[in-house]
């Protein structure tokens, strides 16, 4: 794989204003992520996971260094031309669903196709294809809150899957889930990657999850202290 | 455009789930758009009635009132000073004028077969040539029955003649007036003002003995002018003659008479149709502006409430126009049921007033309320929901998405 990476980090900095405090939730991380990569994010709560997250999904900017994504510097474009990126390349699945409550099954899983301006009949076919290969065929005119939650997470998964991203990225997507339901969910996310070739991203404290993983990122204290395969390429930028 | 009908369906979907509190805010639109549509609505009516009355009262006739010019209106709903058997005299000789009627007019019981109501009576001086002039230059003619020659003769108008009385009226019956027998000798075409088709004609004499008022004296003049005349010259001279009269009577100059000619009648009734148009319109401008804050508030939360679902939708790709229209379209969406609300209540208010006017003869009107007017109604109710909604739903857009999605309610 000679092709440059789909998002990559150069020496990104996070640093939160709280009152008069400064919090540096991430410290001069560099990180890069080629297509179709399965990368796990490890650490304890309150390291810089979500923040590096949020970073690796474009959904922040950073307060010093840069983020590419596809090859272009983020801080470069207009908000509308982010957000027209990230919702064509990038998936997102939360840990707390975020499944719009006013919306049925259907209509939650067409959003992302309607941001991009899909016709009706393509976001449609679409979305009754995923809805039957996730099993929420029989859901799809429910409200979220008549839903289980390992159904919400499917529809979530579905709503990252709608305009066939490149990259998918998952924060803590079993956190709220039994453990049965977190492996199905897991499975669906392995077969994106296996089976398609796609770009996974996961933050878990899933150990299972990590062994399957070709590359693990452990961050600690907003440092990246042991990234798998890229140590010695780390070590050599230093 | 696609993406547009699904911002709107989102919007709908939205509204629906709000709370029964919120929807209170629309009562401000509710009767803002009800005054304007009332008002749009029966203007026009109005209008139609002012000139109809205005025709009857014709082209070649000024007419003379007691009553300084401010309150025309006042004389003639209440009566005011009369005119003088003097100041009839004074006018007579102005020249360019023809002949001067004198017209008094209120309202009595009537009594006719055993049955006593409500009725308007006029009396006319002369009473014979005012008849005839009325049929000459204003077209009054009798439909059934011949014109009275004698003062206990009267003519009474359609209205009088077949809805007062429960039984209809024929030529030859007698109505008896405050103990006084007349014979009714006919009965008048329509007159083309329902207030005027309501009266019992009768001289000027007979007028006076029934209610007790002065001989020789009148509440109004009516002024025929000499062919050729010019309205505007001959009411100066008249007003001028009738001030030295009055003068030399009263020993002060004050005018408390109005000459009028059917030109300044119009801008009279005009001027007064304008403020009460104003009037209206300031109150519905007063209430769609506390609707419409209504409106911006019930808008700020519904986008507190809604942070972390419009953080979703900003992370899934939505661009900052997609998250303002949608909220817009929320804001026109609630505008727009206050507006339907509002032109329900305006077109009943107005459909009322009309069918109130036809069962009550002085009180005359027709609403015109136009498919024209509802669209109008509820375009602007949409437009004004839109405006309200407009910093609320930019403040929405504007969210940074992270920040959005942190945010837990
Ligand atoms: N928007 C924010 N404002 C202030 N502090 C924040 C914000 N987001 C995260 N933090 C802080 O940054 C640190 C890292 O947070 P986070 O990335 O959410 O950790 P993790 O996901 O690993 O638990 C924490 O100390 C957290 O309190
Ligand atoms: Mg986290």
């Amino acid at each position: 794989m000679t092709s440059e990476p789909v998002i990559k980090l150069e020496n990104v900095w996070k640093i939160y204003q709280l009152g008069k405090v400064e919090l540096a939730a991430l410290r001069g991380v560099s990180l890069d992520i080629n297509r179709g990569d399965f990368v796990t994010i490890m650490g304890p709560s309150g390291s810089g996971k979500s923040t590096l997250l949020n970073m690796i999904g474009s959904l922040d900017f950073p307060s010093k260094g840069k983020v590419f994504l596809k090859g272009k510097d983020i801080s470069l474009m207009s908000e509308n031309q982010l957000s027209q990126l990230r919702g064509k390349t990038i998936g997102f699945v939360f840990q707390e669903f975020n499944l719009l409550p006013n919306l049925d099954v259907l209509e939650n899983i067409t959003l992302p196709m309607v941001f991009q301006g899909l016709s009706l009949e393509k976001r449609k076919a679409r979305a009754e294809e995923l809805a039957l290969s996730l099993g929420l065929k029989e859901r799809i005119l429910h409200q979220p809150a008549e839903l289980s939650g390992g159904e919400r997470q499917r529809v979530a998964i579905a709503r990252a899957f709608a305009n066939n991203p490149e990259v998918v990225i998952a924060d803590e997507p079993t956190g709220n889930l039994d453990s049965i339901t977190g492996k199905k969910v897991m499975e669906i996310l392995t077969d994106f990657h296996k089976k398609e070739g796609k770009t996974v991203v996961v933050v878990t404290h899933d150990p299972n999850i990590a062994g399957y993983s070709e590359k693990i990122v452990n961050i600690k204290d907003g440092q990246i202290t042991v990234n798998h395969q890229q140590a010695a390429e780390v070590l050599w930028r230093h | 455009m696609e993406a547009l009908k699904e911002y709107f369906h989102i919007a709908v979907r939205n509204i629906k789930t709000r709370s029964l509190r919120s929807w209170l805010t629309i009562f401000g639109i509710v009767i803002g758009v009800f005054l304007i549509i009332s008002l749009l609505s029966l203007s026009e009516g109005l209008k139609a009635t002012i000139n109809e009355q205005l025709q009857a009262l014709g082209g070649e006739m000024v007419m003379v009132m007691p009553g300084g010019d401010e309150d025309i209106f006042s004389s003639m709903m209440f009566g005011g000073a009369q005119l003088e058997r003097e100041d009839i005299e004074a006018i007579e000789k102005v020249s360019g004028v023809d002949t001067v009627l004198g017209y008094s007019f209120t309202g009595t019981t009537g009594r006719y077969e055993d049955e006593a109501k409500q009725i308007a009576i006029a009396g006319m001086d002369p009473w014979k040539e005012s008849l005839e002039i009325l049929g000459i230059f204003q077209g009054w003619d009798v439909a059934e029955g011949r014109w009275p020659v004698k003062d206990n003769e009267v003519v009474i108008g359609q209205v009088v003649a077949y809805d007062v009385f429960s039984r209809e009226i024929k030529p030859g019956s007698e109505i008896i007036i405050k103990g006084r027998k007349f014979i009714i000798t006919g009965i008048l075409k329509s007159l083309g003002s329902r207030q005027d088709d309501s009266i019992v004609y009768m001289a000027m004499e007979s007028y006076q003995d029934v209610t007790g008022e002065k001989r020789g004296t009148a509440a109004y003049a009516m002024v025929k002018l000499e062919e050729g005349a010019d309205e505007n010259i001959v009411a100066e001279d008249i007003e001028d003659t009738l001030s030295k009269t009055r003068k030399r009577r009263f020993g002060s100059d004050e005018e408390d008479f109005s000459v009028i000619t059917s030109e300044k009648m119009g801008d009279i009734a005009g001027n007064i149709l304008g403020i009460i148009q104003l009037v209206i319109f300031l109150f519905a401008s007063v209430a769609i502006v506390v609707g419409g804050i209504g409106i911006t508030n019930s808008m700020f939360t519904s986008v507190r409430e809604r942070t972390r679902e419009i953080g979703v939708m900003k992370a899934i790709g939505a661009k900052n126009s997609a998250v303002l229209i949608i909220f817009l379209f929320e804001a026109g969406i609630i505008g727009f049921i206050g507006g339907i609300g509002g032109t329900l209540l305006g077109a009943i208010l107005a459909k009322g007033i009309e069918l109130y006017g036809q069962a009550h003869p002085v009180f005359y009107f027709t609403a015109s309320i136009t498919p024209g007017l509802i669209i109008f109604g509820l375009v602007f109710s949409f437009f004004v929901g839109c405006l309200s909604g407009f910093i609320p739903a930019r403040s929405a857009a504007k969210l940074k998405p992270v920040e959005a999605l942190r945010r837990f309610e």
